[in-house]
């Protein structure tokens, strides 16, 4: 891949509406790339691997921002920062795990410009698709990954479909076990999609990460009030402590009464191409005790199924730790 | 509009990537347009014959178990077709393993077809002649059991579909299964080229089962698509559309 000084020549537009931006976005279809903090979009562009004709900058949105209470939870504006969410004491204080799914993410410096909606909507890593090569997630007709060959330490363990990409986003996994929604505008209207739902895996579109279509933005997350304050846990393992993607990370939110776990979400990150919930799991420790015990019998259920490839078996026995890790509580 | 798609490989050269799908949409208008004007042609300005009757004498045109290959076949091409267009015009459905596993049973029964219709039927009554070319400019030739638009839909079907499976399976190959991981892509181009090969023939696919489709719906047709689920025409349908000399039905 050529290394270039500059980034190509496109239009800016800075709409400082919801319904312009739609509209500029709806105008320019698959030529034009929605931009918030940036820290997706500008790696494509200046390595020339993806191009687009204007560059719809949404940061002039005051709408899209701020962190608000509403009657059933709470509102992230798409363009709060990962510092925000972080650092919000709101957040702090009932989501803690989202508070430390963000402070994970990369660096302070990307951080502090990233966005929620960036980080849940950012394409996948995989060094074969970045590098510009025409693979299936290009629209190709090949993944290189996968292949005797492919180095695919960091790729998927579960539900490969021809690519074997996986999320990259710390705080998808997060809103998944919150049960957040995502809030949707378009020409067509507002939808609100669970935060499962919004993540899509290659066996049904191979080209996107989301449900997001052309002229879609992504406005706001929801969280409900149901899992505020619940017992949290959160852990990313990377090969860095900072500035770098996720193995594997383990989010879960579990609803705790006398030690019994009455009800859970458990959403592994990066062992394939959307968050993965880890319904088994949460099923086996419904009415169990959160300790030890319960950890060690029911850990081996969250790799069940996995399909390694040649260089990530390792990712298997990390997510099991992982599991046995947030289940047996402070015992 | 563009033919054909094409990429760089990994090497920088470019290769063909498919057949560009803007045909697919060629290919489903023209068939529309073409499936419209005869059934406008034939509404309006063809002769009308008068529809033999259904009622009396029944007589034997398909065994139940050449039925049930029909429409397994059927079914199979049409949830492939499905499948495979479903990403292209922006379905969002888990597509791939329905795909491959109706590409499968599509594959079987074509081999048992294949080998019932050799050894068990009358095969001959399918071949297609230079007699058979006169059959449609002349009124007076009756056919035996398959007139010439059968004969020439059948072995049409049977070329796209021989082509489709071939290239199918070539393709299935070289993706994860429950029975193989996936090999190396050692030439680019020569994958392009079988996905090439297997766009072109499911194009000529769509528009041949929309074709058949129309003809089997057509109201002087409708007969032959009862004895496809039936199995049975009357005797006044077998006089009046065939030449007893040349099929002698059970």
């Amino acid at each position: 891949m050529s290394s270039h000084d500059v980034m190509p020549e496109m239009s800016l537009y800075q709409p400082v509406r919801v319904e312009d931006a739609i509209g500029i976005a709806n105008q320019f279809a698959d030529r034009g790339w929605l931009v918030g903090g940036g820290q997706d979009t500008y790696g494509w562009l200046k390595d020339r691997a993806k191009s687009a004709d204007a560059l719809i900058d949404l940061k002039g949105i005051e709408s899209m921002r701020g962190i608000k209470e509403t009657a059933d939870g709470i509102e992230i504006g798409a363009l709060v920062t990962l510092t925000e969410l972080s650092n919000n004491p709101l957040i702090k204080e009932r989501y803690s795990l989202l508070a430390q799914a963000a402070g994970k993410v990369a660096s302070p410096q990307i951080r502090n410009v990233g966005t929620i909606a960036g980080n849940v909507s950012q394409d996948v890593r995989c060094w074969y698709y970045r590098r510009g090569l025409n693979c299936y997630r290009a629209g190709g007709n090949l993944c290189y990954a996968d292949t005797p060959e492919g180095m695919n330490r960091e790729h998927a363990i579960f539900n490969a479909s021809r690519c074997v990409a996986v999320t990259p986003s710390d705080t998808g996994p997060a809103l998944v076990a919150l049960e957040a929604q995502m809030v949707i505008d378009s020409a067509s209207g507002q939808r609100v999609v669970s935060a499962e739902d919004f993540f899509v895996g290659p066996n049904v579109d191979i080209t996107h990460t989301t449900v997001l279509g052309s002229g879609d933005i992504l406005t706001a997350v929801r969280i409900p009030a149901k899992w505020a304050n619940a017992q949290f846990y959160f852990e990313k393992v990377a090969d860095r402590n900072a500035w770098d993607f996720a193995l594997v990370s383990l989010s879960a939110a579990m609803r705790v009464n006398n030690g019994v776990i009455e009800e859970s979400r458990i959403v592994a990150g990066a062992v394939q191409a959307t968050p993965r919930r880890l319904t088994s799991v949460e099923q086996a420790v419904r009415g169990k005790a959160r300790d030890e015990a319960t950890a060690n019998s029911v850990a081996t259920l969250a790799s069940r199924d996995a399909n390694p490839l040649n260089y990530n078996h390792f990712k298997m026995p990390l997510m099991d730790n992982l599991v046995k890790r947030a289940l047996r509580g402070q015992a | 509009m563009e033919i054909i798609r094409y990429r760089r490989d990994v090497w920088g050269q470019e290769v063909i990537l498919g057949v560009s799908w803007d045909l697919l949409w060629l290919v489903a208008v023209t068939a529309f347009l073409l499936l419209a004007a005869h059934a406008i042609f034939m509404a309006a300005l063809a002769k009308k014959k008068a529809m033999p009757s259904a009622e009396g004498k029944r007589v034997r045109r398909h065994e139940g178990i050449d039925r049930a290959f029909h429409w397994i076949m059927a079914g199979s091409v049409l949830v492939l077709i499905f499948t495979g267009i479903a990403p292209i015009i922006g379905l969002r459905i888990s597509w791939l393993n329905i795909h491959w596993i109706a590409g499968l049973i599509l594959s079987f029964v074509c081999i048992f077809h294949t080998i019932r219709a050799l050894f068990w039927q009358d095969f001959k009554s399918m071949l297609l002649g230079p007699a058979d070319f006169k059959e449609p400019f002349d009124d007076t030739i009756k056919p035996g059991k398959y007139s010439f638009e059968q004969k020439g839909m059948h072995w049409a079907m049977t070329v796209l579909v021989v082509a489709v499976i071939a290239t199918g399976i070539t393709l299935f190959l070289h993706i994860d299964s429950p029975w193989w991981d996936r090999p190396s892509v050692e030439n680019e181009a020569t994958l392009g080229i079988f996905f090439l090969l297997h766009g072109i023939s499911t194009l000529g696919l769509i528009a041949f089962t929309a074709i058949h489709i129309y003809f089997a719906v057509r109201p002087e047709k409708r007969f032959y698509t009862r004895s496809m689920v039936k199995g049975w025409i009357s005797e006044d349908e077998l006089n009046t559309n065939h030449d007893t000399d040349k099929w002698k039905p059970e």
